[in-house]
């Protein structure tokens, strides 16, 4: 069967060769662990804990605040630290609750009982995923049980799973694909069970064959499960890319996949459903990798999510000798944050850390030209954008061409017209900045017609 | 812990593409065009080339440094727009030529708008197109070699309705136009373009399409393969579909907008071709297309996948054409129409007096070699006899000589005092070589008069001089000869200027025919 693949894309070097051979190894972490109350998309969780409060694994020790919240289980067991602001990987202070870990790892009772699935309601089901505080493990760390909350359930025609993993360097979903398939695959049983009419589909690049053979013989014995292989082309991990080879739908901001027929899952968080719904075993670890030319031993880790950056890279060997790795990102290099201090916890939609030994942004600054119009970044763009167009408008400040004519707020931020760029134009960076000015320019038109009003 | 200090937001990967890279290609992919130029046409095509790229990237140079910019010359841009422009010249022109077009292209049009990307047009095509109309005779004449002289196939094609196709094709035509005039080559370089996805298919097709169809419903010969063909294979409608109008910064960065500059390029390059007679239409029509890229790139925006066009979001800027838009394009338009109206007026009012003085001018010329005639008329005999030459070579004996005019003689009585013939030799050293010759009754040559001499300065240009072109007058001969080491004794000698035997037998030969011509129409 030919593969199906997106519109536009870019292939930048992959590097997994670094850490795709390596498994998963356990490490269970012996310094304190923290936990950022925003670590998801909405509103940040209320602490439940306080100071001196002692709390095992599997604890819930914040609460969703809001519909679109979630909650945090602890990953330890230990005392409560503190309950304060912190440091994050995103560079913010967040207020998070610090627990100094004990390192027993004792669990609150019940955790790891085998539940039959079939026998639960859709309530129950979604009660159990809310209740293990899941979010979008891909990366953009939407709540889970949101998600999956829809008044018609009927109108989900595909269920996919993300598999495709496309930024460079990361490597846990296909060490997850290939070592936990069967459990994936059940994780996608559950969620079809709340929708009736969906078919689920696991998308995975072609450049993972081990996992592709691990899923597809992990679907081959349940109905309504398929997996699709498409050609390894940035971003096919991205929600709209992943909807568009499967269904060939498109659509923009205004709609959700739902809109379209379908929910995105990534792997990571079908992995996480199944955890919570199968094993009663609420968020706690989950697959990362550590990775780049300047770390020792990169490796793939499964662990407990609010360790600490710089002990997880201690525990991948640390930096080769001698070596000043001279950016870290927490992700990949097309979409990953660069952070400045690896004094800040894991979180919940973090995947990989990568320690690089060059700075290509640095490099290509010297290299910049004036834009020669060559239109790279509209035959790239995976959104149909015309981001030369929509990088003219934005040095003119023209945001309404921007936003209107040229449809500046699809952007999902890839970064796919930047690495084309010949010239070496920062545009994905000045695409964030219109974008942020223009909401910034909305929100103060409606407070201002709210007071008016 | 230690600090990275290296923040910056995503992507922090980069492809290994640079400009300089992208022009790198570009020159590549002119190679096999420079090298076939080069070894087809000798030494003095690489001259040109090298002039031109020289002063192409010394200009930038110079620029850089007077403007205070960096060093833009490294970019490879200039040396590309140098190389372009060299290949669209005859390996004939003077040194002075490729240094002039390029020091224009390069200042002109590129660095005083704001250099690399915001040229409006093609500099190594508005480079050309100031040549051309700046040294319109020495830019049009495609000499090659020393003997030969002739205009380029394509008005071979466009006069004779004969072309070599084969030779056209491989760029080794005795009497091919431009250096860069071998369509196989600029086709290999093509192809390597589009391997490296340095162009895409849509300017070069779209381009080429719209041509041939136009060629085809115009060109007066319907779906001829023969003729389409010579079309393509000829007047640069390759060179410029691959290479000129995939110039990125002065075409459309979207698809519809590439699609849309390209069917322009096709159908201008199309008219100016045929209704224009122009060998030159590609640049002209290419440079037009230019300027159309930012109206283009301003109105014609693909939607983003999946959104339908009243459904889209935040139409706020209004994705249709609005009255409001339009109101500039219609001022313009209107604009347009009473200065293209004015210009017509002026035209129509002075064009008698133009037609007037022009006639005078003529018949001042014809004055000169019959000075006995008081008024110069048409005579039936003669005009029906040119009509018969269809303006085709005339004779065998007189090499590439043709008759254009002839006309009667009258005294103030209206008796016949003589005939003048204006004729033509296309074997000059440098292009063509028309004159009047005046015969009176007798059949005696009056005198001759140059109406088109571009001939060498300080040599072929010297047989405008008395010495030599007084030599025919009072001479009743059927036919002269030219004597090339000069002391004639006969009647029928003409000394030939020392050391330009070439413009002087062309002279001779003109004059022969014209002689020819009418002793062969008055019998």
């Amino acid at each position: 069967m030919s593969q199906k693949s997106f519109r536009g894309g870019v292939h930048p070097k992959e590097h997994k060769e670094l850490s795709s051979g390596a498994p998963f190894e356990t490490y269970l972490p012996h310094g304190d662990m923290v936990f950022p109350m925003g670590q998801h998309i909405g509103k940040p969780s209320t602490p439940v804990v306080k100071k001196g409060d002692r709390v095992l694994a599997g604890q819930i020790i914040a609460e969703a605040s809001a519909f679109v919240s979630a909650n945090i289980v602890s990953s330890c067991s230990g005392t409560v630290k503190a309950v304060e602001r912190h440091r994050t990987i995103a560079g913010t202070f967040a207020e998070s609750v610090i627990i100094e870990n004990d390192g027993l790892y004792e669990t609150v009772p019940g955790i790891g009982e085998k539940v039959d699935f079939h026998t639960l309601s859709n309530d129950e089901i979604l009660a159990k995923i809310k209740g293990a505080g899941i979010i979008g493990m891909g990366g953009a760390g939407f709540p889970t049980h949101v998600k999956l909350s829809r008044k018609d359930p009927s109108g989900i025609r595909y269920l996919i799973a993300n598999g495709a993993e496309c930024e460079p360097y990361i490597t846990c979903d296909d060490q997850l694909m290939r070592s936990r398939a069967s459990e994936i695959v059940t994780g996608m049983e559950i969620i079809l069970q709340l929708f009736p009419q969906a078919e689920g589909v696991i998308v995975i690049e072609d450049n993972k064959p081990e996992a592709i053979a691990a899923m597809e013989e992990a679907a081959g014995k349940r109905a309504r499960i398929r997996v699709q292989v498409c050609p390894v082309k940035y971003p096919q991990g991205g929600e709209r890319s992943c909807i568009s080879v499967v269904t060939g739908a498109h659509y923009g901001i205004t709609q959700l996949p739902a809109d379209v027929g379908c929910i995105v899952d990534n792997v990571s968080t079908v992995y996480a459903i199944y955890r919570a719904v199968a094993e009663s075993t609420p968020l706690m670890e989950r697959g990362v990798t550590i990775t780049g030319e300047a770390v020792k031993k990169p490796c793939n880790l499964m662990t407990r999510i609010g360790a600490n950056c710089g002990e997880l890279l201690e525990a991948a060997g640390g930096l080769k000798d001698g070596v000043q790795a001279v950016k870290v990102l927490a992700g990949g290099p097309m979409m990953g944050v660069a952070f400045d201090n690896l004094g800040v916890p894991l979180q919940k939609n973090n995947n990989a850390l990568t320690f690089l030994l060059e700075d290509e942004v640095e490099a290509a600054e010297k290299q910049m030209t004036a834009c020669i119009r060559c239109g790279r970044c509209v035959r790239v763009c995976p959104q149909g954008l015309s981001p030369q167009l929509m990088s003219a408008a934005f040095e003119k400040k023209d945001y309404d061409r921007y936003e209107g004519k040229l449809h500046g707020l699809e952007c999902i931020s890839c970064g796919s017209c930047t690495f084309i760029c010949p010239a070496k134009r920062p545009l994905t960076q000045e695409f964030k900045i219109a974008k942020a000015e223009i909401m910034a320019i909305k929100r103060a038109q409606k407070e201002k017609e709210a007071a008016k009003a | 812990m230690s600090a990275y200090l290296n923040i910056s937001t995503s992507p922090h990967t980069r492809s290994p593409l640079t400009t300089g890279r992208v022009m790198r290609d570009v020159l590549i992919s002119l190679m096999p065009v420079s090298l076939m130029g080069v070894w087809h046409f000798g030494v003095r095509a690489l001259l040109v080339l090298i002039t031109s790229v020289g002063t192409a990237v010394l200009t930038e140079f110079v620029f850089d440094r007077i403007a205070r910019r960096g060093d833009t010359w490294k970019d490879g841009s200039a040396a590309v727009t140098g190389l372009l422009l060299g290949l669209c010249l005859s390996p004939a022109v003077p040194p002075y030529i490729p240094v002039l077009g390029a020091m224009f292209a390069i200042l002109f049009v590129k660095c005083f708008f704001g250099g690399l990307g915001r040229n409006f047009m093609n500099p190594a095509l508005a480079g050309r197109c100031f040549l051309l109309i700046s040294f319109s005779g020495t830019m049009t004449n495609y000499a090659v070699s020393d003997a030969v002289s002739s205009a380029t196939p394509l008005v071979g094609l466009l006069e004779n309705g004969q072309a070599n196709l084969k030779e056209m094709f491989l760029g080794t035509g005795s009497a091919s136009g431009v250096i860069g005039c071998s369509i196989l080559a600029l086709l290999i370089g093509g192809i390597y373009l589009f391997a490296v996805h340095a162009i895409t298919w849509e300017i070069p097709v779209s381009a080429l399409v719209t041509f041939g169809l136009f060629i085809m419903f115009f060109g007066g010969r319907g779906l001829d393969p023969m003729y389409i063909l010579a079309h393509y294979c000829g007047g640069g409608i390759v060179m410029g579909a691959l290479f000129m109008a995939t110039d990125p910064v002065t075409s459309p960065v979207t698809k519809p907008g590439q699609l849309i500059y390209g069917a322009s390029v096709g159908i201008l390059a199309g008219l100016f071709r045929v209704f224009a007679s122009s060998a030159d239409s590609v640049s002209y029509a290419i440079i037009i297309a230019n300027l159309l890229t930012p109206l283009i790139d301003e109105y014609v925006v693909p939607l983003p996948f999946g959104l339908k066009r009243d459904a889209a979001v935040g139409n706020a800027g209004s994705p249709a054409l609005t009255p409001k838009m339009l109101l500039p394009a219609l001022r313009l338009t209107v604009i347009t129409l009473l200065a293209g109206l004015g210009l017509a007026g002026v035209f129509h009012m002075t064009k008698a007096s133009i037609e007037s003085q022009k006639l005078a001018k003529k018949n001042a010329s014809y004055m000169e070699v019959l000075p006995e005639a008081a008024e110069f008329v048409d005579d039936d005999v003669l005009t029906s006899a040119i009509d018969c030459l269809e303006g085709q070579v005339y004779g065998t004996a007189f090499g590439k000589a043709y008759i254009n005019e002839a006309v009667r003689g009258v005294d103030a009585s209206g008796n016949t005092v003589g005939y003048v013939v204006n004729a033509s030799s296309k074997d000059g050293f440098d292009g063509e070589i028309s004159l009047s010759v005046g015969v009176n009754a007798e059949g005696a040559v009056e005198g001759i008069s140059f109406t088109q001499l571009t001939e060498t300065a300080g040599m072929g240009m010297r047989v405008q001089e008395p010495e030599f072109k007084d030599q025919f007058a009072g001479r009743n001969v059927s036919r002269f000869v030219l004597n090339k080491a000069g002391g004639s004794t006969s009647d029928d000698e003409i000394d030939s200027v020392s050391g330009a035997s070439i413009s002087s037998g062309a002279v001779v030969n003109a004059v022969n025919a014209a002689l020819d011509f009418l002793a062969a129409s008055k019998n």
